[in-house]
């Protein structure tokens, strides 16, 4: 379970102080999928940055099943917005980083590799470096290389946003399904409407600069979603009717 | 990037091309221009360089006093190559090692190798030291400035997703920052070793008695304009297959970097 209290960010810059995120209060139920929706250069990735550890709140505190977050950790996985695996190293390389330098003895850090490489679909391709594989690929290989670690929490941060259309409808496809093989605590970042429908157990639509919740939706359509179905449609609209009026 | 057999076939042909093009007009103006009469002609060079091999000049055989050269050029530079890269990398990861070493690095970096020669002979004589010191300097500038430079671009979120993954500071430094400067080091390797090898024959000039360096100065000294292109066809020819060994060794280590 996640928990943001108070979260702000005031980045220091030469024409003063600039407030990005301005008081988030989130809760995260164990094993749900949020979706945080919000416009471009809203601070999105600030706040996943806090609630990793790879950023210090101005003000607030977050928490992971009751532990505060100070520093990275690999009780958090993240998946990156921008292509993240290590070119120098293989798929397998990749996948299993997070366990060999955390100790874990190598026929057993293989094995679970491995596990994660088919679960993404990549069997096949564990010899291969980044710069051989497509894009959908390559996220695949991030989302492997997370769940590795066996971590309690996701963050994902736009991980579909650099893909074609088509690619990106199957990597949702895909990643709705291995969550449901093996589920997580997920925060999921987009500016998609359709994919946060898609994906989302509930949707926290966030406003501008200085970033706040504005709004909130459940999501109850039953899994796997259709993107045509008509209650699919109605909830889309509704949600792009209202984030159109905070804009 | 492949290249196809055709074209790789059709380089090498353009490059033997010019150098006997080239061969062709110096045996010419041997032939038909006062140059005769100061210096030999290719074949006369070319005959001699073999004859090299079995028949010493001074005391060794040419091969042997490559095999001198060499061993001078490799002992300096593997030790600038592992100061190097260990400075290099630690000043571009860390701004407090860099505060500390960097501006001292950035005063010593522009002097050239060969203005510390009456320095280097008061600190260690004349012997093999002065030229392991000369050859180290003319090689640690460069892999310094680029494992630096290397080590500073590294992609932050790199640095992060190591990070998160559960790597501690130093496990990051030898498993994302050393890595991913490699292409970097390399560049500054390789530069190195040609430095290098210019380096050694300088330092051989100022006093050896074997080296491909001291096969220049004794030819200089007996007047000998045969053995002195001899010598600069040994150095030619040993810088030429260690700039392409250098290659060879970073396209299979950064394999990674290119895309096919
Ligand atoms: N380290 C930093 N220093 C100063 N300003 C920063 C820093 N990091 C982010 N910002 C600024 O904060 C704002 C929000 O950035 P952030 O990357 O969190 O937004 P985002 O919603 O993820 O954007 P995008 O849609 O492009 O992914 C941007 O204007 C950015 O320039
Ligand atoms: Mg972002």
């Amino acid at each position: 379970m996640i928990e943001c209290k108070g979260l702000k960010k005031t980045f220091q810059s030469e024409n003063g102080a600039f407030e990005v995120v301005k008081n988030i209060d989130l809760k995260v139920k164990e094993n749900e999928f949020l979706v945080l929706f919000g416009p471009g250069q809203c601070g999105k990735t600030t706040i996943l940055n806090m609630i990793a550890g790879l950023e210090t709140p101005s003000e607030g505190i977050v928490t992971v099943n009751g532990k505060e977050v100070h520093e990275p950790g690999p009780e958090r996985g993240v998946v990156y917005q921008t292509i993240s695996l290590f070119p120098w190293l293989t798929v397998m390389g990749n996948v299993e980083y997070g366990p060999k330098v955390r100790g874990i003895p190598k026929e057993k850090r293989r094995a679970t590799a491995q596990h994660y490489i088919d679960m993404v679909g990549l069997q096949g391709f564990e010899k291969s470096f980044p710069v051989q594989l497509s894009g959908g690929m390559k996220q695949r290989a991030g989302i492997a290389r997370a769940y590795a670690n066996n971590p309690i929490v996701m963050l994902m941060d736009e991980p579909f946003g650099a893909l074609d259309a088509q690619t990106r409808y199957l990597m949702q496809k895909e990643l709705e399904r291995i969550w449901e093989q093996e589920k997580r605590t997920v925060v999921f970042v987009t500016n998609n409407i359709e994919e946060a429908v898609y994906l989302a157990d509930r949707i926290v639509v966030l406003a501008n600069r200085p970033t706040q919740v504005k709004a909130e939706y459940k999501i109850n359509l039953p899994r796997p979603r259709n993107y045509v179905d008509p209650e699919f449609l109605r909830l889309r609209m509704e949600i792009t009717d209202a984030v159109d009026k905070t804009l | 990037m492949i290249k196809s057999q055709k074209e790789k076939i059709q380089r090498v042909l353009a490059g033997l091309f010019s150098i006997g093009a080239f061969l062709a007009l110096w045996q010419w103006a041997v032939v038909s221009t006062t140059l005769g009469q100061l210096m030999p002609g290719p074949i006369t060079v070319i005959t001699s360089f073999i004859q090299a091999f079995s028949v010493p000049i001074g005391t060794c055989t040419i091969q042997q006093h490559v095999g001198w050269s060499l061993s001078r050029v490799m002992i300096a530079y593997l030790v600038a190559a592992v100061v190097g890269i260990g400075l290099g990398v630690l000043m571009g990861w860390n701004p407090k090692i860099e505060a500390i070493f960097k501006p001292l690095y950035d005063i010593i970096r522009p002097i050239p190798p060969i203005a510390w020669i009456p320095l280097s002979i008061v600190w260690f004589g004349l012997g093999e030291m002065t030229k392991y010191f000369l050859i180290f300097l003319s090689a640690f500038s460069n892999i310094t400035l680029n494992a630096y430079e290397g080590a500073k671009s590294v992609d932050p979120v790199l640095m992060g997703a190591s990070r998160m993954l559960g790597a501690n500071r130093t496990q990051t430094l030898l498993t994302v920052v050393l890595p991913a400067s490699m292409p970097f080091i390399f560049a500054g390797l390789q530069v190195a070793i040609s430095t290098s090898w210019a380096t050694v024959v300088a330092a051989e000039m100022v006093r050896s008695t074997e080296g491909v360096g001291w096969v220049i100065v004794s030819a200089q000294d007996t007047n000998d304009m045969n053995q002195t292109l001899v010598g600069i066809l040994a150095i030619g020819i040993v810088g030429f297959i260690l700039a392409t060994i250098m290659r060879g060794v970073e396209t299979r280590l950064c394999k990674w970097n290119k895309s096919e």
